[in-house]
């Protein structure tokens, strides 16, 4: 396996479990921004195509003790990809500063392994050419090509949006990067200067975006030393970038699998112990 | 020359001194299995024409039938690396009766293989990136690397038994060029061995190294997860049986006897060897899987486990009933030397590696990763079924013609003097 | 043999493998029937989504002038994000389902297109032949449209001018019964608990992204840490939600009070009985009787009809007693059927609780004004009951604008039936629904984004507010808009409505909006009136509540039926946008199925198993469906999702489903002449 690469700027999220409703507007979004194609049948949810995907999570007890929660899974960039190293072609990596798994859809030869590695299902296969209704390529967007069939795709944090803010500070005459107090590399991308579609449409604020290594940004503040913070299957050992944060215990529990004597953990207390 | 009329009229291509069926009886046989590829035609061609959405593989079961089918014959085609090892640079010489058959039904299983991939992949036309991108870190680059070489070496190995046919034979280049690949054949099965060897490893490492799939994660040795060495002993285990079934259908069929029954026997004995081998180090890591990495990953056993499709029977069925059960048959002398009971010991061993193949293809997948998911099911549609019996016709296809024509069998003139 | 491997060799020499190769790679990328990028300049505009009921402000990305993408609207009072529906509008531009041309019905029962000219001329005449008895019913209630619809009529001699059912009709109509000339406003900007019954605020209630900014402002992200000895922040204002189904609102909602659907009203009341044993009191003329009919309802009682904890009550209303600005909003959890009584007991309550007109409370707004002379109020339009006069009336003409009956009205059969009766009928619509569909002249309207118009108060704001939303791009399609179509009629027929043109309209309408330019209202700047009216003459109508306000009547073994919605199921007249069909779990729908939701302890009562394939019969009509056992449920209570059912529109719509308000039947309100259909029962069975 790979070295685990560190950035000084590591995109991520901060999900907030209790403020999601389940509405589907950020999937909605989510497609529009990256030119999905919609299908008139999407009721076998395992042919269909949604970079984000909102889940629905249950407290398992009988009505009226039930709870709901609705979890979002955006492809959770993990700094340990169980994605990337399989690639046969490196069509997918991270190594790029700000910490995002690439998708690279020309290179890839549809194997479907990274599929198969990745236990968050975040990544989803163009089984057909995808068609869009006549006219609405019209609605298509400049910022995202279209895949053919036979690729596999994911959520990509709005990489497009990524390259825009860094155009922006360049077009300025501002530096992307500058060293900061701390002696790291900080993004002169300001804290609202790059937001991937899903965080943006979201009314209730429930997915917080920004550089997860950067203590001036609300998703640092978020998910730095907070008990409600957790990351999906942290004990595999993936780091991802993305948090969920749920006052709840029952939905944080529902993040990884534990023994039933096992105590629900904090973030980053669960370290692989090899992998 | 007079013409002898109840000869079949391509008699003069058969092997020196061999009798074969009538030529319309072969026909209409090889009409049968044609009717078969056709299908597997249209499959194929639905595939490539509508995409790979014609199945039934979905985003959850990225992996299905086909990946399941690629490794069983890859593993059960190891009979001719196996073979070739212990034949040329073991120097085990009874071995010769059989390496020509090893390396046909090797060649079959390859490239049927090979077949199954393309269909399998969604971009076809990009499959050479495999090179010219290639990934270092990842298992199958080096199974796409070592599967086309190997590939390449069987028909090396192949070449010189069709240029052995009587009449090619009888054209000097050709015949020269199948007696010097003879001499330089310790070379290429070598070669065969070690490529062989590591994309049999490199299969077994695909599942391994899959950190966010537990119920295919394994611990191991260097870059190499313990399913690395299980799928090479798992394949040296049931090649040969494989190999020795074949010979056996092909004797059922022809109603002749190719193989004397003590070539047979020892491919047994070596593959209950490699079996025992193997299954003692599969239960040791699949105790380690239950022991260690399980509780790790915060599951318990039983949660391996779901209903009867993905039951544990399954588990029993791969260690016990198709592992040990097989092993000792093989492993004694007096068991493995009835014919009955060394042909169940050898389907028995094929079944076993079989599921566990199946098992790690599927299980795997259908498990549920994320704690508020649920099992899922997966079944084959026909579209990904009639690829695989085309690919079985084609084995038979191939196995008929190179019967019929080729010098497979050094022992048949003997055997059905 | 040697000219084969030399050829061989010499070819792979040569760069044409390699260069073969290489286009190999290049072909797969572009393949001709994959749609390429299509550059070009981004702009924004900004527009108001005419096709989500809750008014979403959005700023709309165009690239090239052709829209991509609905963006959020931050700095606007209804802004602040986006619903699974309007971030949908782009794309429904290129709906399948769109009406290109004006259609008209042939002998043969199909459709012939014609153009515009010859629509309106056969318009004209079949409103000159109908006159009087011509009957208008809009699906917009925000739109200034709606005066030219009432003018028209009024042109014309009728007073048919109808609103499709709505919440905002039923608290009109409240209103209107409790003697006051105003629109319910809910402040929840400044509230510190919010009860909601029935109101689903964070989906489809009122101005649904606004409640969802309100939410996010008003609790904080849930920070803790036990090293940093940091306790979590309580939020700022309590939400509470009191319904039959844990929905969109429930799941955040602290606590969800489970009660029957329908019983919306009579837990209002038990509240109020409750606040007035605090020593609450309202300054109305009939108080005492209305204290004496809350009274009826004690706690016990209350837990009886509603099925509500009695404990979590008291707690909750304990809650409303503490809070600096409580507000209680009452609804419909489909947004629709309540009546008026349940309104006028919320009224009630947050007269009780001492909020009306006062910062986070319930603020009497002043109603809408007219700009066009001949125009009817809102109020007044609100005012008639559509449901109950569509299966009684035969007007000779029937002009729809933007509005579904066939689907969206409780017995869509009687319905489509009762329109099949009408000798002629108009459909302005952007898409080819239901009713379109058995209309006889179908005329193509413009998308929101593709006409001018305004939205003026919608239903659920804190405060009157006035938006203009422009044409943000031509149709492609041969469209006009229905205002504009029937200023032109009427300058054929002589009438002189005041106004040539909506635009007319909506900038006449922006001056008596404080004296507002209309291009700055459209560049996305919101009016916002901030004016009250005093609750003068107030009533609170002890005798009529007294009478509609009784728990449904249901047979021993049937089921409360607890219908509910979702934006992301779109409205009646979009049907579900092409992206958000996806949005949908796994197990909302089994191939062409729908599935009900009831919790285990009915569905075993019921001798039902998740998965079963069942029938729901109201007795009138049945509808299959296919159950999943979900314990946010109501006891003795099926949920299902409105949207489903489709036969019109297009493929991202049909085939899915039945149709929920099949099973339901209007049924009069007593004293408030409205409809109610809230609370429907029906038997339930296996398939």
């Amino acid at each position: 396996m790979s070295a685990k690469k560190e950035f000084s700027v590591k995109w991520g999220m901060a999900i907030d479990l209790d403020k999601c409703t389940g509405c589907g507007a950020c999937m909605v979004a989510c497609q529009a921004e990256n030119n999905l194609a919609p299908q008139a049948d999407a009721s076998n949810k395992r042919r269909v195509m949604n970079w984000l995907v909102v889940y629905e999570l249950s407290n398992g007890k009988a009505f009226p003790d039930h709870e709901v929660a609705y979890l979002p899974r955006p492809c959770q960039q993990c700094a340990e990809q169980p994605c990337a190293t399989v690639c046969p072609v490196v069509a997918t990596e991270r190594n790029e500063e700000g910490g995002i798994v690439s998708q690279v859809t020309p290179r890839c030869i549809g194997c479907r392994y990274c599929m198969a590695a990745c236990p968050y299902h975040a990544r989803y296969f163009n089984w057909f050419d995808p068609i869009w209704p006549k006219g609405m390529e019209k609605a298509l967007t400049p910022d995202v090509s279209m895949r053919p069939r036979g690729v596999v795709e994911k959520c990509t944090f709005c990489h497009h949006r990524f390259m825009q803010a860094k155009d922006v500070l360049r077009t300025k005459g501002i530096d992307v990067y500058t060293r900061a107090v701390d002696g790291k590399h900080h993004c002169a991308i300001p804290e609202n200067g790059y937001v991937t579609s899903c965080a943006e449409a979201c009314p209730n604020g429930a997915i917080v975006f920004g550089d997860l290594n950067n203590p001036a940004h609300k998703v640092y503040q978020l998910v730095t030393g907070n008990d409600n913070a957790f990351r999906l299957l942290e004990r595999l050992g993936t780091d991802t970038a993305v948090y969920y944060i749920s006052s709840r215990e029952w939905v944080r529990r529902l993040g990884d699998n534990y023994l039933p004597d096992e105590e629900t953990q904090k973030p980053q207390q669960i370290l692989p112990k090899k992998h | 020359m007079e013409i002898n009329y109840n000869r079949p009229i391509d008699a003069d291509l058969f092997p020196e001194g061999a009798s074969r069926c009538s030529f319309t009886q072969f026909s209409l046989w090889m009409g049968f299995l044609t009717a078969i590829l056709l299908v597997g035609l249209y499959a194929m061609f639905l595939v490539f024409r509508y995409g790979i959405g014609v199945t039934h593989l979905d985003d959850h079961f990225g992996f299905g039938l086909w990946i399941t089918f690629d490794l069983a014959v890859i593993a059960l085609g190891a009979g001719a690396f196996f073979t070739g090892l212990l034949r040329y640079i073991l120097n085990i010489d009874p071995l010769k009766n059989i390496i020509n058959l090893a390396v046909i039904f090797g060649f079959i299983c390859y490239t049927g293989a090979m077949l199954v991939l393309v269909l399998d992949i969604g971009q076809p036309l990009r499959s050479w990136f495999g090179y010219w991108h290639a990934n270092v870190h990842s298992m199958l680059t080096e199974v796409i690397f070592c599967i086309t070489c190997y590939c390449i070496v069987l028909i090396i190995e192949y070449i010189p038994l069709i240029f052995e046919q009587k009449q090619l034979n009888r054209i000097p280049l050709l015949h020269h060029i199948a007696h010097n690949l003879h001499v330089t054949m310790p070379l290429f099965a070598g070669m065969g061995a070690f490529l062989s060897t590591f994309h049999q490893g490199s299969l077994g490492g695909m599942y391994g190294v899959l950190f966010g799939r537990p119920y295919a994660f394994r611990d191991g040795f260097f870059i190499w997860p313990w399913t690395f060495f299980l799928f090479v002993l798992s394949a040296a285990a049931s090649g040969p049986m494989m190999t020795v079934l074949v010979g056996t259908i092909m004797e059922k069929c022809t109603g002749k006897k190719l193989i004397s029954f003590d070539i047979k026997a020892l491919m047994g004995k070596i593959a209950g060897t490699m079996l025992l081998v193997y299954l003692v180090f599969k239960f040791l890591d699949t105790g380690a899987w239950i022991m260690s990495i399980a509780p790790r990953s915060g599951l318990e056993f039983d949660q391996f486990f779901h209903g009867w499709i993905y039951g544990k029977w399954l588990l029993v069925a791969e260690l016990l009933l198709c592992g040990v059960l097989p092993c000792v048959i093989l492993l004694k002398k007096n068991l493995r030397e009835n014919p009955a009971l060394l042909y169940t010991a050898g389907l028995l061993d094929c079944a076993g590696i079989t599921i566990n193949r199946y098992v790690l293809t599927v299980q795997t997948l259908a498990f549920p990763s994320l704690p508020f998911e649920q099992w899922q099911t997966y079944a084959p549609n026909w579209v990904e079924w009639a690829p695989c019996f085309m690919v079985f016709a084609y084995a038979a296809v191939l196995l008929s013609l190179s019967y019929r024509y080729l010098p497979v069998f050094p022992q048949e003139k003997q055997l059905n003097g | 043999m040697k000219f084969v491997a030399g050829a061989s060799a010499g070819i792979m020499a040569t760069p044409v493998p390699w260069k073969l190769l290489d286009d190999v790679s290049i072909w797969t990328q572009n393949w001709s029937w994959i749609p390429r990028n299509q550059y070009g300049e981004s702009t924004y505009a900004h527009a108001v989504s005419k096709m989500d009921p809750s008014g979403v402000p959005m700023r709309i990305r165009l690239v090239d002038g052709r829209p991509v993408r609905v963006l959020p609207v931050e700095d606007h009072p209804l802004g602040g994000g986006l619903t699974a529906l309007s971030v949908a509008e782009v794309q429904m531009l290129y709906s399948p389902g769109r009406v290109k041309r004006p259609l008209l019905r042939a002998a043969d029962g199909g459709f012939t297109e014609l153009d515009w000219p010859a629509a309106a001329k056969i318009l004209q005449e079949k409103l000159t032949e109908a006159g009087k008895n011509t009957a208008f019913i809009s699906g917009d209630e925000s739109s200034s449209t709606n005066e030219v619809l009432s003018a028209f009529a009024k042109g014309i001699g009728s007073d048919q001018v109808f609103f499709m059912p709505s919440e905002g009709q039923c608290a009109s109509v409240a209103a209107r019964l409790m003697g006051l000339e105003a629109q319910f406003g809910y402040d929840l900007e400044k509230s510190d608990y919010v009860l909601a019954i029935g109101a689903n605020l964070l989906e489809s209630w009122g101005t649904v992204v606004r409640n969802r900014r309100i939410f996010k402002e008003s609790h904080p992200h849930p920070v803790r840490s036990a090293a940093k000895g940091i306790k979590e922040a309580a939020p700022m204002a309590v939400l509470a939600y009191a319904g039959s189904v844990q929905n969109n609102t429930a799941a955040v909602a602290r606590p969800w009070l489970p009660i029957y659907p329908g019983s919306e009203g009579l837990l209002a009341l038990g509240i109020a009985n409750m606040l007035i044993a605090k020593g609450r009191v309202v300054d109305a003329a009939d108080f005492d009787a209305f204290k004496a009919l809350a009274a009826k309802f004690t706690p016990e009682e209350v837990a009886r009809l509603t099925g509500v904890d009695p404990k979590k009550l008291e707690a909750v209303v304990e809650g409303l007693l503490k809070a600096k600005a409580p507000l209680v909003v009452v609804g419909s959890e489909f947004g629709q059927g309540a009546g008026a009584a349940p309104l006028m007991a919320a009224f009630a309550v947050n007269a009780l609780l001492g909020n009306i007109n006062r910062p986070g409370g319930l603020v009497l707004m002043p109603p809408a004004q007219t700009a066009m002379p001949k125009a009817e109020a809102r109020s007044g339009m609100y005012a008639k009951d559509l449901a109950s006069w569509i299966g009684t009336a035969k007007p000779a003409l029937l002009v729809l604008h933007e509005a579904n009956p066939v689907y969206a009205l409780p017995d869509p059969e009687s319905v489509a039936a009762a329109l099949k009766n009408i000798p002629f009928k108009v459909s302005f619509s952007t898409f080819m629904d239901e009713s379109a569909a058995l209309c006889d002249l179908v005329l193509p309207i413009g998308m929101g984004i593709e006409r001018t118009d305004d939205m003026e108060s919608p239903y659920g704001c804190g405060g009157s507010v006035y938006c203009v939303t422009p044409a943000v791009v031509e149709a492609e399609q041969d469209v006009r808009s229905t205002a504009n179509a029937l200023l032109f009629v009427a300058r054929k027929m002589g009438m002189d409505l005041g106004f040539e043109t909506l635009m007319d309209l909506i900038k006449a309408k922006a001056q008596q909006y404080g004296k507002a330019k209309f291009d700055v209202l459209a560049s996305g700047k919101a009016l916002v009136d901030d004016r009250t009216v005093g609750p003068r003459g107030l009533k609170l109508r002890a005798d009529i509540l007294g009478k509609a306000l009784q728990p449904a009547a249901k047979a021993k073994d049937a089921l409360c039926l607890a219908p509910y919605a979702k934006l992301s199921m779109g409205t009646a007249k979009t049907g579900i946008p092409p992206y958000n069909n996806k949005t949908l779990r796994a197990g909302d729908l089994d191939g062409t199925a729908m599935t009900v939701l009831m919790n285990a302890a009915t569905a075993s009562k019921k001798g039902m198993a998740n998965g079963d394939r069942l029938l729901l019969d109201s007795g009138r009509r049945r509808i299959a469906a296919k159950l999943r056992v979900y314990e946010g449920v109501m006891n003795d209570t099926v949920a299902v999702c409105l949207g489903f059912g489709h036969t019109a529109l297009d493929e991202f719509s049909q085939n899915k489903g039945a149709n929920v308000m099949e099973l339901m039947t209007a049924a009069a309100e007593p004293g408030t002449g409205l409809s109610v259909w809230t609370g429907t029962a029906v038997a339930v069975s296996k398939a």
